[in-house]
């Protein structure tokens, strides 16, 4: 599903009115919701209806992991938290300038890298050193978010000489359109040795490459979070207002308590993000611990939200009349993304003993 | 005005820190004396005074009572950093417990001058154990159905009538006991709150065995019990709401998502003796998310707590999220590592451990109020609010 029409008339015409349950056809249509110049400029342009303003830069975590979640919660077709919680944090601390406009980052070990200038080493395997760190880079950056819409990539990977963070523009890459299950943009970039100028390299730290996982893990789960709030939002507005056998479906037993159980898996998720913001600023142990609670939380959570969610709308939920499916297919989508449930809960558990596990979770806050 | 399932962020003080660091050595010593086995459902089952009073030595029980009246006015936070030790590591806090986190705050709220110089003294120093009457047969989630009646006598009341469930009250000093004192319109009016002498002449304690044989549970007879005016509690006809104001802080608690938390500390022991697989580590970590997220919420609402407010939704909504946990963590805990539960091994060991927590697990969302119950004030917390 990777060649949709762009209709620009449409795109980012939804308004966020929980408060209207059943919703007029054409302002919901969201079939284009590719991003494109003026989808993006939600980022940057804070007149956009759905709107998020793009945090500063010297904002504290807390600050940009509540902006992702509200972008989450809006379904802002923008890399929001790809590029404040990601991509300008990782640039700065590998002291290249920050772009301005959205970002994108990609980890991707598996690239190809070669010195486009080697020297002549005495020892050592040929091309293991280099007369400055221009390098040749070949390989596929796969699925990366917003790609097509991001004026520079940021590219973790493994080169002959150890990691490297280096910046790319993505129309120096043969793109190949793709989208997650809500048609968010998720590229493939191929790279034929293309050069790579030493200015945009920088050889990183491997605490570094872990760190952009972690930060990438956190910034989904802040966006999941925010999606499924929405859940909440349009389930609780939605209950209450339609009626059925005389009565609002909130008034009856079963449909409150599966109800209250959405309610509760949303806090639980917005909770888990909120306990890693902390330790993401003041470092230490807590980190790694937090952020992989967060993803492994929020992932599990996506299933049992998006299904309550759809189960109390009905079959309205199911179609795009409503937008609903704005935040159930983010849900689903998101939930694989950096790293799903199985692989962070394994991180998570792997330094955890009957003696330390108290103790770990003690942490914090 | 704040949603109602909104929670506060949580930053503990050094003070926290350090207050926690002096549990934890506490608690090392206790476990050399061999009083802290690592039990689960430990503030149910895990009935110890002298416990009690050790730790009330070091001002750990009755914590958020104000010093003037014995208490270490340290607030719920700190309070709620020496529980959940308490807990987590499987601690007999039993016989304190409802008068370190009900009867100490209620008597203090709505107490007289008198009631309070009496009782919250002798609760800060571990030597007075609260029971709670409220249940009875016909009223467990109607509540203000109540049938047991306080009828005015000369100088105070005679109650008569059979609470249900009544924890601890064949080892416990007093009952808190919910009455009829008025017959009225409103259900909910009417109803008032009595200090009860659980050895007062006229009161029959009958024991109610659970079914792991254990004896924790009592029905209460009342068969005409005088209660002298000094022991109405708050004021007549407004039990009801002293009642769901008392529920917040019964609700809130740590120990609505750590009951079972003993049983993961020991299935990590028995994975550590073997090599764990990938999906036995995944399920630990699944579980551990949960408790991290749920500890944030949890520690939200005694931030909320600590301010003044009154977070009745969001303790519903930890109640219900934490509840359903502690039974999902024996479950999982039996997947993880299927082991045959076995009430009859070794004291301590995985295998009786977990007999114990399956046995106890029914009760988890039960006692307190039922999950059903909670979601519907969730939900009615929420729809008043949008
Ligand atoms: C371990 C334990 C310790 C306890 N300790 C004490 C104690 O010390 N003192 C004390 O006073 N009480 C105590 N209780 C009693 C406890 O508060 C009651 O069990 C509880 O309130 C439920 O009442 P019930 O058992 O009569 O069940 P019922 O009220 O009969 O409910 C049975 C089932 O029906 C559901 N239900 C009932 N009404 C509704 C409704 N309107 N909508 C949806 N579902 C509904 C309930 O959720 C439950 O699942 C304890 C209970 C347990 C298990």
């Amino acid at each position: 599903m990777n060649t949709r029409t762009i209709d620009t008339h449409t795109v980012n015409t939804h308004t966020i009115d929980t408060s209207t349950p059943v919703i007029p056809a054409d302002a919901y249509d969201t079939t284009a919701f590719y991003a494109d110049a003026d989808a993006i400029a939600t980022v940057t342009n804070p007149t956009a209806p759905d709107a998020v303003t793009l945090p500063s830069e010297d904002a504290s975590t807390a600050e940009l992991l509540a902006a992702a979640q509200e972008a989450g919660r809006r379904a802002v077709p923008a890399p929001l938290a790809e590029t404040a919680l990601v991509a300008r944090p990782l640039l700065r601390r590998a002291g290249l300038p920050v772009p301005e406009g959205p970002l994108s980052y990609a980890i991707a070990p598996e690239l190809t890298i070669r010195y486009a200038h080697p020297a002549d080493s005495p020892v050592g395997s040929a091309g293991c050193l280099g007369e400055d760190d221009t390098l040749l880079v070949t390989g596929t950056l796969p699925r990366v978010p917003w790609g097509r819409a991001a004026t520079a990539v940021v590219v973790l990977a493994a080169a002959p000489f150890g990691p490297v963070l280096f910046t790319l523009t993505p129309d120096l890459a043969d793109l190949a359109p793709g989208g997650n299950l809500a048609e968010e943009p998720r590229d493939d970039l191929h790279l034929a040795a293309l050069e790579v100028p030493a200015a945009q390299v920088r050889r990183i730290a491997p605490e570094l490459l872990d760190e952009a996982r972690l930060r990438a893990a956190l910034a989904r789960a802040a966006l999941i979070a925010g999606a499924a709030e929405r859940c909440v939002d349009l389930t609780v507005a939605h209950t209450t207002a339609r009626t059925q056998f005389g009565r609002p479906l909130s008034h009856f037993q079963a449909v409150k308590q599966e109800e209250a159980r959405l309610i509760e898996e949303a806090a639980l998720v917005r909770a888990a993000v909120r306990a890693a913001a902390v330790p993401l600023d003041t470092g230490g142990p807590a980190v790694r611990l937090t952020v992989a609670a967060a993803k492994t939380q929020a992932s599990a959570s996506a299933a049992e939200i998006a299904r309550i969610a759809h189960q109390l709308h009905g079959a309205i939920g199911m179609t795009r009349l409503h937008p609903l499916h704005l935040a159930t297919t983010r849900l689903w989508s998101w939930r694989d993304e950096d790293g799903d449930e199985t692989h962070w809960a394994h991180c998570l558990a792997r330094p955890l003993t009957a003696a330390t596990l108290w103790p770990a979770l003690t942490t914090t806050p | 005005m704040p949603s109602p399932v909104a929670f506060p962020d949580v930053a503990l003080p050094e003070s926290a820190r350090r207050l926690r660091g002096e549990v934890r050595a506490f608690l090392d010593e206790e476990r050399a004396r061999g009083t802290v086995l690592g039990r689960p459902d430990s503030w149910l089952a895990g009935w110890d005074p002298g416990f009690s009073r050790r730790l009330a030595e070091r001002g750990w029980v009755g914590m958020a009572l104000p010093t003037e009246y014995g208490g270490a006015g340290r607030g719920f936070l700190e309070r709620y950093v020496v529980i959940e030790e308490l807990l987590a590591a499987g601690a007999p806090v039993s016989a304190h417990w409802v008068s370190d986190r009900q009867a100490g705050p209620s008597v203090l709220q709505h107490g007289t001058e008198e009631q309070r110089r009496f009782f919250l003294p002798r609760i800060a120093a571990g030597q007075c154990f609260f029971s709670i009457g409220m249940s009875e047969k016909s009223s467990g989630s109607d509540l203000a159905s109540v049938a047991t009646r306080a009828e005015r006598t000369a100088d105070g009341w005679r109650l008569t009538g059979t609470k249900m469930w009544t924890g601890g009250a064949h080892v416990n000093d007093y009952a808190i006991v919910l009455a009829r004192t008025d017959d009225a319109e409103d259900r909910h009016a009417g109803l008032s709150q009595f200090i009860v002498d659980l050895r007062a002449p006229g009161v029959r304690v009958e024991p109610i065995r659970l079914m792991s044989g254990e004896h924790r549970f009592n029905a209460v007879h009342l068969e005409g019990v005088d209660v002298p005016d000094g022991m109405l509690l708050g004021r007549r006809g407004d039990g009801w709401q002293q009642v769901t104001g008392e529920l917040a802080f019964e609700r809130s608690g740590p120990e609505r998502y750590l009951s079972t938390f003993p049983l993961l500390v020991s299935l990590l022991r028995e994975l550590e003796q073997r090599r764990a697989t990938a999906e036995q580590l995944t399920q630990v970590g699944i579980l551990t998310a949960r408790l991290l997220s749920l500890r944030q919420l949890s520690l939200g609402v005694a931030a909320a707590l600590d301010a003044g407010a009154s977070p009745d939704t969001q303790a519903a909504l930890v109640k219900d999220l934490g509840t359903r946990l502690e039974g999902t963590l024996v479950d999982t805990v039996r997947s993880i590592l299927p082991t045959p539960a076995d009430p009859y091994a070794t004291p301590g060991s995985h295998p009786e451990l977990l007999a114990f927590a399956l046995l106890h697990s029914p009760g988890y969302t039960l006692r307190g109020g039922t999950n059903e119950i909670l979601r519907g004030i969730i939900t009615r917390g929420l729809e008043q609010h949008s």
